[in-house]
């Protein structure tokens, strides 16, 4: 994907060049590009006048920011104590099968990304999935191409 | 203020590190990440000591320990050095490869712990003195870099750093001699990147890299030194002599 310089520019100067609006600037950026690219972190360092390194650090250090494209729509998998015991395992393997990624993976035409989480604070709809902002609850296998479905584009297999 | 540390009492301001007290008065303390010139890490535990106010002992890391009120101080009871071991144990397990640290495991019979597979990250604990010391001092070319058990000490993107002087700060303040520094006649080379010596105009002593000179003088707003410490107190001294006359 071509990165706009001039998209990061303006993402930047809505904000003061003052180091504690860097995470901000940084989920800007991640949510405009679904990852923050090389020239944002480049141009960011540039514009607070700050060690790229102290940026890096940050966005390593937090799972909601990534350096990697993400996919369009995004898979979190609860594998926290309730969804663990009602077969959360199975699912991973499932959607794994399905989409023919790992968890922690972006599928290969950019579709989807795969994470497991810990805890979704919603124990009682165990094993529970969220694609995107969208919860499903007591999800089972036969649910799972359904579910999925939805999210691929038309024209997808 | 008066507080006793194993038994001998000792003068301090209010507010001031036990450990800086303790070292002041010879009481030996031992520690991996304090340096005196970055105090304050306070990240390894090692020099971890009993304190007393009046409400009981308790275990304190003395580093970053202001003291408050009068107390009374145990450097290497039974229980601290108990449970400097065990912190010991445990850095073992994350820099198997630190004589330093096995020494002192065995200086205070740090238990085995079999249970437990040393990490294979080699000497580093991860105490993160030599990001410090590269943002304070240098220029800020390394710091953490992930989080959890995948945290390690890197460049942005675990490439050669662009902004790196090669003044090798961080190497210097390691407590463990976990970062890579290798010189030759001409070269030193660290974190992947090289860079040329430059030595003393008159006696040829090693000066530091050409990059890390130039910083120097940047920052001072000087030319860049040609001569070592000893030599450019000769000349001003010969200076000096020629001006004054015997």
């Amino acid at each position: 994907m071509q990165v706009d310089m001039q998209t990061i520019t303006d993402i930047l100067h809505n904000y003061p060049a003052q180091q504690r609006y860097s995470l901000a600037m940084l989920q800007d950026m991640q949510r405009h590009f679904n990852y923050i690219p090389r020239e944002g972190m480049e141009a960011l360092a540039e514009y607070l006048d700050c060690p790229l390194s102290s940026l890096y650090a940050m966005a390593t250090f937090y799972k909601a920011l990534s350096l990697k494209p993400k996919g369009r729509h995004i898979i979190k998998l609860c594998d926290g104590t309730a969804c663990h015991i009602r077969g959360s395992v199975n699912l991973v393997g499932g959607v794994e099968r399905l989409l023919g990624i790992q968890a922690g993976e972006t599928s290969a035409d950019g579709q989807f990304s795969l994470e497991l989480v810990n805890c979704l604070g919603s124990c009682a709809l165990a094993p529970v999935m969220v694609v995107d902002d969208t919860y499903y609850g007591k999800v089972t296998m036969e649910r799972l191409p359904e579910i999925l479905g939805q999210y691929r584009e038309e024209g997808q297999p | 203020m008066n507080i006793t540390i194993n038994g001998k009492t000792c003068t301090c301001e209010k507010g001031e590190f036990l450990l800086e007290v303790a070292r002041r008065n010879g009481i030996p303390i031992p520690t991996l990440c304090h340096h005196p010139a970055l105090a304050g890490q306070g990240s390894c535990r090692v020099c971890l000591v009993e304190v007393d106010e009046g409400r009981g002992p308790k275990i304190v890391v003395s580093c970053v320990y202001p003291i408050q009120r009068e107390c009374t101080v145990e450097t290497d009871s039974e229980r601290v050095r108990r449970e400097r071991g065990m912190v010991l144990a445990l850095l073992r397990k994350r820099a198997p490869e630190s004589r330093r640290i096995a020494g002192m495991c065995r200086l205070y019979g740090a238990p085995e712990l079999p249970r437990l597979t040393p990490a294979d990250t080699g000497k580093c604990i991860l105490c993160g003195l030599c990001t410090r010391a590269c943002t304070e001092l240098s220029v800020g070319a390394i710091s953490t870099v992930n989080r959890g058990v995948l945290k390690e000490i890197a460049t942005p993107y675990h490439e050669p750093s662009t902004v790196c002087v090669g003044c090798g700060a961080c190497a210097n303040v390691c407590p463990t001699e976990a970062i890579p520094l290798t010189e030759t006649a001409e070269t030193r080379t660290i974190w992947g990147k090289t860079f040329q010596l430059v030595r003393c105009a008159s006696c040829g002593r090693i000066l530091g890299t050409r990059e890390e000179l130039e910083l120097a003088a940047k920052r001072c707003g000087q030319e860049p030194e040609t001569l070592c410490e000893r030599c450019r107190k000769a000349a001003t001294a010969q200076i000096l002599a020629d001006v004054y006359g015997d």
